[in-house]
């Protein structure tokens, strides 16, 4: 199994687990949102032929952009479950402060884009990737600050 | 809060692993408490109090 040389107990590997299915279900939103296309083809102009000029309805948009939605709430049912359920008082601990960098490296992410973007008037692709960045600094977070306590 | 968890593991010949066992906690709890860099909720006091059979306050001083 993938996650058979960290140690860890059934309930974790089967939340890392569902958290690996989550993080594909983001990566899938992000490609199937039209947005990153279009943002992308501002930054490089060269990706053009590649989007058509199509332009996608409003339908389409509306359902899209809430099929974005769906990660982020399994991400908080996955996460909320496993915290209720962990009998380790101080990995709970841990996992909270990990989930704070992740949010802190997410926000201060977004900052410093708003201000390349109001500099270079043009849309930045880093803040339709909030998600990918949250749950990559969180998995970040928690593997550094368990291994401090080695 | 200082503890003595260190010194009655050692009495005792345990690991830190072997402690963590008995308490059904991670290693890495054991290390943050015996390191002073984490103070156990009440319910894993009392836990460690029952392990090594010695009244809280013999464990844990202010």
């Amino acid at each position: 199994m993938l996650f058979n040389n960290l140690n860890l107990t059934t309930l974790q590997r089967r939340t890392m687990g569902m958290l690996s299915g989550v993080i594909f279900l983001t990566i899938l939103t992000n490609v199937a949102t039209p947005s990153l296309s279009i943002r992308l083809t501002n930054i490089f102009p060269g990706l053009a032929h590649l989007t058509n000029g199509e332009q996608t309805s409003p339908l389409i948009v509306g359902l899209l952009s809430l099929f974005a939605v769906i990660p982020v709430l399994m991400a908080v049912g996955v996460v909320g479950h496993y915290l209720k359920s962990e009998p380790d008082e101080f990995i709970r601990t841990l996992v909270v402060r990990a989930l704070l960098w992740g949010f802190a490296v997410t926000m201060a992410g977004n900052a410093v884009a708003e201000v390349f973007m109001n500099i270079y008037l043009r849309p930045f692709p880093l803040s339709i990737l909030n998600a990918d960045i949250f749950f990559i600094s969180t998995g970040i977070a928690f593997r550094l600050l368990q291994r401090s306590y080695q | 809060m200082k503890n003595c968890l260190r010194e009655l593991r050692a009495e005792r010949n345990w690991s830190q692993a072997d402690l963590a066992e008995k308490l059904n906690v991670s290693r890495q709890t054991v290390n943050a408490i015996e390191t002073g860099r984490y103070d156990p909720s009440l319910p894993l006091a009392f836990k460690l109090s029952r392990v090594f059979a010695l009244p809280i306050e013999s464990i844990f001083a202010d």
